[in-house]
């Protein structure tokens, strides 16, 4: 067996779009180090051995390679570095590299650090640049953005599995009245108030059946995390390190609509499935990742889970790819809100990304560390109160997710 | 690509060079290339925080390759799908080589498609990308052309959005000659003339609701 991958620190700055006084990326960097730092004051940065820099578009940026200006600000010039872009699934791709890198017993002590600056250009280009990683010549021109994907998926995904837009709009609502207890979120910063069903049913229409509170945020922020073998989790954080133990990383097609026939989910699956409204991707590393973790029935085995709700209707999506619930009983699943703090199993406590926000590189980053914060104890400390808490947990599971569901992974973290 | 083509000057190649020989340009009068440029800064009034305007303005050559034939079937008004000759799997949008792992990337042929198509699936978009927004509300669908394997987005036109339905048959309509410019956007999808759209039901009614700020919304965007 190759070495155990632990998570021992990690902090994100306040997501928002617009100022957030940590507007340059290299200074909010250091500043999410600074805080992890607090920590776990044992750590230094002369410990790290490799870093790797989670982050998804330059068209915000403005910059190529804007990973060489946060490390060389960092101060760790001749470090090993390099940066992941995997969609929206870049920060758990970015987490797949740093945790191969330790299991592989090359590196034992990596930063992870993730960020997007969205908010440098208005919300209608930037949605118009992230429908630049849909397949922009059969896609992008026919008013597609990434919205409009996933409503046209979703549209039919909720017909199949009698899933009404109240029953998605209680997602939406959970989430971002659990964002009110987390002061780092998008949602607390800035429209600051608990909403009901009625307000997710009356917003604006995005694209039927998604409608504005329905979506996450599009945002401005940088997240760190230090993962590191458990000889290093030992001596610098030895009643908090968290294990990673089981991952998975599975791919689907880039357009929604070739996945109807594709011959290799054909064989894995059968005919049919994912058809254009499964999440085949998340499915097939949530297998990987629970095999790895010896999890055989994830409802029972796991506590609790930061995963990618891009929409209210994905995030329904994702519990069925997950095996939460299955084709007849994912409605009531949500009715009885399985997923809140009271539920059986509470899903993005921290407010995911319709609450916390979506800076694209952070945003699987942020999971993981709200992932962490839960099993280490850190919650009381980093949100407002305990409410947000899921007391005693032992296990969660985070989700990263890009695309229209074309790369995916899944993480089992438990308390050491 | 399985031989080298000895080019007129002797070189070896693995492919003819194209010659372009027809061009069309039809770019607005306002799109210019100044590539990067500053063009304007604010600073907040304690003197703590400063941002800056960048302007970016690029043109990108796309090269279609071994796509080709599609988008020039485009601009002929037809839809060209591929086809494996080893499976028989048949695409659109096209894939150039097979996607079966038996078939071992077979190149597939180039086969003309029929001008009908299937709903698979819908949407309603009241918002969208920059350069889309005029045209909403749009309803988008995902509908199976032929017997391909997979479904390919475009918009819908010709109908209320609120009567869009799983199933419906639908006929590709492609814009006059002289305005196409082998793309997507060259057409889109109606309803198949014996189409007629169900009575109105609850479903409709919460659609049409939501639709209705949408279509007063656009008349005030310049």
């Amino acid at each position: 067996m190759t070495r155990r991958v632990c998570i021992v620190g990690g902090a994100t700055t306040p997501f928002d779009y617009g100022s957030t006084g940590f507007e340059s990326i290299e200074g909010g960097a250091a500043e999410c180090i600074r805080e992890t730092k607090q920590d776990i004051p044992n750590f230094s940065l002369r410990d790290l051995d490799l870093m790797i820099y989670s982050h998804f578009s330059v068209h915000f940026g403005h910059q190529l390679s804007s990973e060489w200006i946060i490390h060389d600000h960092l101060g760790l010039v001749g470090l090993p570095h390099y940066r992941v872009e995997n969609g929206g699934n870049t920060g758990g791709s970015a987490l797949y590299a740093a945790a191969l890198a330790v299991m592989s017993g090359h590196h034992d002590v990596v930063g992870i650090i993730g960020w997007e600056t969205m908010d440098s250009v208005s919300q209608s280009q930037g949605s118009e640049f992230i429908a630049m990683a849909s397949d922009t010549r059969y896609e992008l021109m026919v008013g597609g953005i990434y919205p409009i994907y996933y409503a046209a998926m979703a549209n039919k995904w909720m017909k199949d599995n009698k899933v009404t837009e109240e029953d998605v709009a209680s997602i939406a609502v959970k989430n971002k009245n659990n964002a009110m207890d987390n002061p780092k979120s998008q949602w607390y910063r800035n429209e600051h108030r608990y909403i009901t069903i009625d307000d997710v049913m009356n917003s604006k229409l995005i694209s039927y059946p998604l409608k504005k509170y329905d979506c996450c945020l599009m945002s401005r922020g940088v997240a760190f995390i230090l993962v590191c073998c458990e000889e290093y989790a030992k001596k610098i954080n030895p009643d908090g390190y968290v294990t990673i133990d089981g991952m998975g990383l599975s791919s689907c097609t880039i357009r929604a609509g070739d996945r109807l026939n594709y011959p290799s989910w054909n064989e894995r699956y059968g005919p049919g499935y994912p058809e254009m409204t499964e999440f085949g991707a998340c499915r097939n590393s949530a297998e990987q990742a629970y095999k790895m973790a010896d999890i055989k029935n994830p409802l029972k085995e796991i506590d609790f889970g930061e995963i990618h709700d891009a929409f209210s209707t994905s995030e329904a999506q994702i519990y069925k790819a997950l095996g939460l619930a299955g084709t007849g009983n994912i409605a009531q699943f949500i009715r009885d809100e399985s997923t809140f703090m009271h539920g059986q199993i509470p899903m993005n406590p921290g407010g995911g990304l319709i609450g916390y926000g979506h800076p694209v590189g952070a945003t699987g980053i942020m999971s993981t560390i709200e992932c962490f914060y839960q099993l280490s104890g850190l919650i009381p400390k980093k949100h407002l109160s305990k409410t947000t808490e899921v007391p005693n947990s032992e296990c969660g599971i985070v989700n990263s997710h890009a695309g229209t569901g074309t790369s995916i992974s899944n993480f089992i973290l438990r308390r050491h | 690509m399985t031989q080298l083509i000895v080019t007129n000057n002797k070189r070896k190649k693995f492919a003819y060079e194209p010659n372009f020989t027809e061009k069309k340009e039809y770019r607005p009068e306002d799109v210019k290339e100044t590539g990067l440029a500053f063009v304007g800064h604010e600073i907040s009034e304690d003197k703590t925080n400063m941002n800056q305007f960048l302007h970016y303005d690029q043109l990108y050559t796309i090269r279609h390759g071994l796509n080709s034939p599609f988008f020039i079937g485009l601009l002929e008004g037809k839809i060209l799908g591929t086809c494996c000759p080893k499976c028989g799997d048949i695409w659109v949008p096209v894939r150039t080589h097979c996607w079966n792992l038996d078939c071992n990337l077979e190149k597939t042929e180039w086969v003309e498609m029929p001008l009908t198509a299937k709903v698979h699936t819908w949407t309603i978009a009241g918002w969208s990308g920059r350069s889309s927004l005029k045209r909403l509300p749009i309803i988008l669908v995902y509908a199976v052309i032929g017997d391909s394997k997979v479904a390919i987005a475009n918009e819908l036109h010709g109908i209320n959005p609120w009567d869009v339905e799983f199933g419906m048959p639908l006929k590709i309509v492609f814009k006059p000659k002289e305005d196409r410019i082998g793309a997507i956007t060259d057409f889109h999808f109606e309803p198949a003339e014996d189409w007629k759209p169900t009575p109105m039901n609850l479903e409709k009614e919460r659609i049409k609701k939501l639709v209705e700020p949408v279509y007063k919304w656009i008349k005030t965007i310049k």
